[in-house]
């Protein structure tokens, strides 16, 4: 009798274990070391992308998913072929597309074919950073990789996933977006939707074989209207969340989608905010965008990749920004990242991609940084993982923020926070403040400028799409669009008061760094933030112009 | 750079139609409604077209023995094109020593899939207004541009007349057996297992619809369209000197009927993966000049290559190209025994069916069989409604992929011999060139993967085309020897000059060509021919080691 079916291995984890043994025990170049970890992370299920316009399909992908992100480290965890760049040159990740179905030797044949160049790779990225460092005194650096215990999880314990309705998704893009029909001001009417379900494979050398569930559901509308001096304003909502199950209500959502429609048609009588200096007050998603823009660089600790020597290069060098010790909010505050939580949100998780499981980390207290975000990849500061190591694709696993919430020392209620708003804003003489709420997501953004300052290239903000001049008597009025000048993580320690809570918010996003702005309006992990409404002392914002008046008189929708 | 690709990006759904003539007359009352508008204004434009073209795509994928994936598409594309000025001078004329930047931008425009006519027209109004006061913006650096410089070498107009056409026509549907061709793909494609030399590989399918719909102010109103498929399998593999060997295959067709049957794609892929394992042990040649022949396809992709982007219209009043052929109307430019048509009307030559078929142009003119070379002598051009000194009108040779503006291009280029000789002598008259030059040996270019030329004046009017299979054939009677590793070079005069023979044994190439206007679908029809001398060039490699473990399943 052979063994029961039951306890066979997937076929997926047996090809891929298979290959790994192979390697292991295999993979060596002439006088090259040979491979001391390869781990392999395998994603397999359904995306669907529905795209629609004024209420008609406009496109429509859907695909079986299935591609592996295969890694090899050369050398040891003192020293190995990892965190380091040199432009153009492969390093020792290498993604590849599987085969749909269960057939072993087939899967097998592109895993081998992945581990192969992953491994060459890897060699020669090894030679580049030891001859990158030679010549150097005794090294400061910290170790490349941290070792970690191995974790085991099956894939037969999984709950089973949902199924990925293409014709769900497609009914709804249509529907949200046939509401921005009734608004005839509107240029663009747009939904864009994507679900992702599928299962995450982890399987390494160290003994890690980690099957999880993972996915999402993202919802994206676009709606921009042209004024009558040609000005474009637009204007965007968002739904993240795990699956479709989870997304509020049609009529709820229809009816967010309508507000959008008619706060953009009432555009065509919003004054324009020439030039503004002083006080701003950031609500609701603004709120959320401005802690999740500024902070996350100043809070995740990964190193940046060491590169080679270029005494020329002046600005392109990648120093890292975040700095134990330093002030980055008000006395009083804190930020802590609790992935562990049991709140069903985006950002929270059991392992991380790397297989650690998270633990809670208080980053910031007392408006000081105390710790943290670390991966496997260690820095000076930090030799441990926090479970934090996500990335997206073929990047290092470096770490990102999870489930943040940000805690002043005390909070003001809404009508005292404007309040006191209005006051600052009589101290530098003007009749009004501007209230932000709402701002471009970096996944969304059409243009950009980042901030260069003394330390490194540092974020900026994004266009903000609401923003309001409140009156002392109360009264909000719209302005047009605007930009912030020369923003950057220092306007955090401005902060005057905080006020009423804002989420948990549930958004995409990607690692620290450049690489967030490229993740596409439908990509990206999940990450969760919880922040306070906030008044910022000073800030500077100008009027956005741009665009011609139309020429031709378009038709409407109906 | 001009260029061919064997591969498409590969991937309909299951159900299609005739070409439905709905959103014609949504175009034509979108049209209606620009055009009220804009003649009010002060310049208002003397042309506008609107073109909608839906493509519907699957591709179905094998590789050892399992089913790989599947890709499926579907979208439609706005296209509009403006002209404000005159016939004489608009806003499409070239602005000469301009900054490559300085372009007019054309905007992606994607239309909902179904049919609306109120978004259409919604969406049609707001892109020509971008477009026509881009258009504006245009005719003046074109006005002052013309002021500035010096008279043009050719004064003639940017537009020229044309009769327009009103004409639907019918499109077969198409319906794939997807379980069917997964079942097919997973047999074929275990082939290569068998073949452990062959690294990585594939088969698959694509299944492709392509329909039309076009009209004009001038009065055009065209639905029509076009099914594509491609069977295609490749084998790749890394040589010990780790030049990386690729061979490809497919068939092109209209219909799933045209596909090759399973025992036929058995044999396809048996006939790739021993190509590749063959290639694997052939010796690199070193650069050579010398006599050679290049076979049917390997002719077809050369004479495209060299001579069909050269006799395209535009460039003969571009003054950045080199206009090779301009000037030389009424001259021979090849042997006399070679003419050469470009024929889109032609839909097949023997039991093959042409990729380079249509029957109205992007501008909406129907296409027209062209004489350019006759017994020699170039005469012609390929023409699209841009005229050019001495050729006023379109021949219907204006073409795009979906997106981009229409320019003269290729569609079936057919290459005649009216003397030729069977291969067997053609090959005999290869040795006896290789003595009379006293060389090592000569050459015999079996098949092409591609290639490009540079036809502008700031590089040279250089060729360089890529052939996956070359023979050493020897003039002492040894066998001939594969060989790899290099790239057939040279420039246009010359090697047309050295043509001495073509073979009875016309090939066709089917395959994408790209240009400014995007890739479009083209074939080259073309006899084997004797060429006194070639140049070739050692091959761009990688220097990667073959994989170091032995592929799975194998000891």
């Amino acid at each position: 009798m052979l063994l029961s079916t039951a306890l066979a291995m997937p076929p997926l984890e047996q090809a891929l274990s298979e290959e790994l043994d192979r390697a292991m025990s295999g993979l060596k170049l002439p006088d090259a070391p040979k491979p001391y970890l390869i781990a392999y992370d395998l994603l397999d299920g359904d995306v669907v992308t529905s795209q629609s316009s004024f209420g008609r399909l406009v496109s429509l992908e859907d695909e079986d998913f299935r591609t592996l992100r295969a890694e090899v480290r050369v050398g040891s965890y003192q020293v190995d072929s990892s965190n380091f760049s040199a432009f153009g040159e492969p390093d020792g990740i290498v993604s590849r597309r599987l085969p749909v179905e269960d057939n072993v030797l087939a899967l097998r044949r592109e895993v081998w074919l992945a581990t192969d160049a992953a491994y060459k790779a890897a060699v020669q990225q090894l030679s580049r950073k030891l001859a990158a460092r030679q010549g150097e005194e005794e090294s400061k650096r910290s170790t490349d990789y941290t070792p970690a215990p191995p974790v085991v999880g099956e894939l037969a314990s999984l709950p089973a996933l949902p199924a990925v309705d293409s014709a769900a998704l497609t009914n709804l893009t249509d529907v949200l977006s046939r509401e921005l029909r009734a608004f005839p001001e509107l240029e663009v009417g747009d939904v864009l939707a994507r679900i992702w379900q599928g299962r995450r494979l982890l399987l390494s050398s160290e003994g890690s074989r980690l099957w999880r569930n993972t996915g999402f559901v993202v919802v994206r509308v676009e709606g921009v209207v042209r004024l009558a001096d040609g000005t474009r304003h637009r204007n965007l909502r968002s739904w993240v969340v795990r699956t479709m199950a989870d997304l509020p209500p049609l009529a709820e959502m229809q009816a967010e989608v309508r507000g959008l429609g008619s706060w953009l048609s009432g555009m065509k009588d919003a004054p324009l905010e020439e030039d503004y200096l002083g006080p701003v007050l950031f609500e609701q998603g603004a709120a959320v965008e401005l802690f999740s823009q500024l902070l996350p660089s100043e809070i995740v600790g990964t190193p940046p990749t060491e590169e080679e020597p270029d005494d020329s290069s002046v600005i392109s060098r990648r120093a890292p920004t975040a700095r134990l010790g330093r002030r980055l909010l008000p006395v009083g505050w804190t930020v802590v990242d609790d992935p562990t939580t049991s709140l069903p949100v985006m950002g929270a998780y059991d392992r991380d991609q790397e297989g650690v499981a998270p633990r809670v980390v208080e980053l910031i207290h007392d408006g000081v940084l105390r710790d943290l975000l670390m991966s496997r990849i260690p820095s000076r500061d930090r030799s441990e993982s926090t479970g934090h190591g996500r990335s997206l694709s073929n990047d290092r696993r470096g770490a990102m923020p999870g489930v943040l919430t940000v805690s002043p020392p005390h909070s003001l209620s809404e009508v005292a926070l404007r309040r006191r708003a209005l006051r600052l804003a009589a101290q530098v003489g003007r009749p009004y403040v501007l209230v932000v709420r709402a701002m471009e997501p970096p996944a969304m953004i059409e243009d950009f400028d980042v901030a260069i300052t003394g330390d490194s290239p540092l974020p900026g903000l994004t266009f903000p799409t609401e923003v309001y001049r409140l009156y002392r008597d109360g009264k909000m009025e719209p302005v047009r669009s605007m930009e912030f000048v020369g923003v950057d993580r220092r306007v955090l320690r401005d902060i005057d008061r905080a006020g009423p809570v804002v989420g948990p918010v549930d958004m995409l996003d990607g690692p620290p760094g450049p690489e967030r702005f490229q993740i596409g309006a439908v990509g990206g992990l999940g990450v969760t933030w919880t922040v306070p409404s906030v008044l910022i002392t000073e800030l500077e914002l100008v009027g956005r112009r741009g665009g011609e008046p139309r020429l031709l008189k378009l038709p409407g929708l109906d | 750079m001009l260029s061919l690709l064997f591969a498409l990006p590969l991937s309909l759904p299951p159900e299609t139609s005739e070409v439905p003539t709905e959103p014609l007359s949504d175009l034509q009352s979108a049209l209606g409604a620009a055009m009220a508008q804009l003649q009010r204004l002060p310049d208002p434009p003397y042309y506008l077209a609107y073109a909608v073209t839906e493509t519907d795509q699957l591709t179905l994928q094998g590789t050892n023995g399992s089913f790989a994936g599947n890709e499926r598409s579907r979208g439609r594309v706005v296209d509009i094109d403006l002209r404000v000025g005159s016939m004489k001078l608009d806003n499409t004329h070239k602005i000469r020593d301009a900054a490559w930047f300085s372009e007019p931008e054309r905007p992606g425009v994607r239309a909902p899939i179904a049919d609306d006519p109120a978004l259409l027209r919604n969406l049609l109004l707001r892109y020509t207004d971008d477009v026509y006061r881009s258009a504006l913006r245009q005719l003046i650096k074109v006005r002052s541009n013309d002021v500035v410089k010096v008279e043009r070498e050719d004064l003639s107009d940017d537009f020229s007349v044309a009769t327009p056409v009103q004409d639907v026509v019918a499109l077969p549907p198409l319906s794939v057996d997807e379980d069917a061709w997964k079942a097919t793909l997973r047999q074929v494609s275990a082939i290569y297992l068998q073949y452990p030399a062959v690294q990585d590989s594939a088969v698959e399918i694509t299944v492709q619809q392509e329909r039309r719909w076009l009209v004009s102010n001038e009065g055009a109103r065209i639905a029509d369209g076009r099914n594509h498929l491609r069977l295609a399998t490749w084998g790749t593999a890394i040589a010990a000197d780790g030049m990386e060997v690729q061979v490809y295959d497919y068939v092109d067709g209209p219909s799933l009927e045209k596909m090759p049957d399973p025992k036929a794609i058995e044999a396809m892929v048996h006939g790739v993966a021993q190509r590749v394992t063959a290639l694997l042990s052939a010796p690199l040649v070193e650069p050579y000049d010398g006599p050679a022949i290049l076979r049917g396809r390997a002719a077809g992709v050369f004479f495209h290559e060299i001579f069909g982007h050269r006799i395209e219209g535009h460039r003969q009043k571009d003054e950045d190209e080199g206009q090779t052929f301009t000037s030389r109307v009424g001259q021979a430019i090849l042997p006399t025994f070679l003419s050469v048509y470009d024929d889109p009307t032609l839909q097949n030559v023997g039991t093959v069916d042409l990729n380079g078929t249509y029957r109205y142009d992007d501008e909406g003119v129907p296409a027209q069989r062209v004489p350019l070379v006759e017994h020699g002598v170039l005469r012609n051009f390929l023409m699209g409604r841009a005229p050019v000194a001495n050729f006023p009108t379109s021949n219907g040779h204006a073409r795009r992929q979906p997106g981009f503006a229409p320019v003269p291009r290729q569609g079936n280029l057919l290459i005649q011999a009216e003397t030729s000789v069977p291969y067997s002598k053609l090959r005999e008259m290869l040795i006896v060139e290789i003595r009379k030059q006293k060389k090592p040996f000569g050459l015999i270019f079996d098949d092409i993967s591609g290639g490009f030329t540079f036809t502008g004046r700031s590089t040279p009017n250089a060729f360089s085309v890529q052939p996956v299979t070359v023979w050493k054939v020897f003039a002492d009677g040894r066998p001939d020897q594969l060989v790899r590793g290099v790239d057939l070079i040279g420039t246009p005069l010359t090697t047309f000059s050295r043509i001495l023979a073509a073979g009875d044994d016309p090939e066709v190439f089917n395959g994408m060509c790209g240009a400014e206007s995007g890739w479009v679908p083209v074939s080259a029809i073309a006899p084997s021919l004797l060429i006194q001398q070639v140049e070739v060039q050692r091959q761009d490699k990688m220097s990667d080691r073959p994989p170091l473990l032995p592929p799975p399943g194998v000891r």
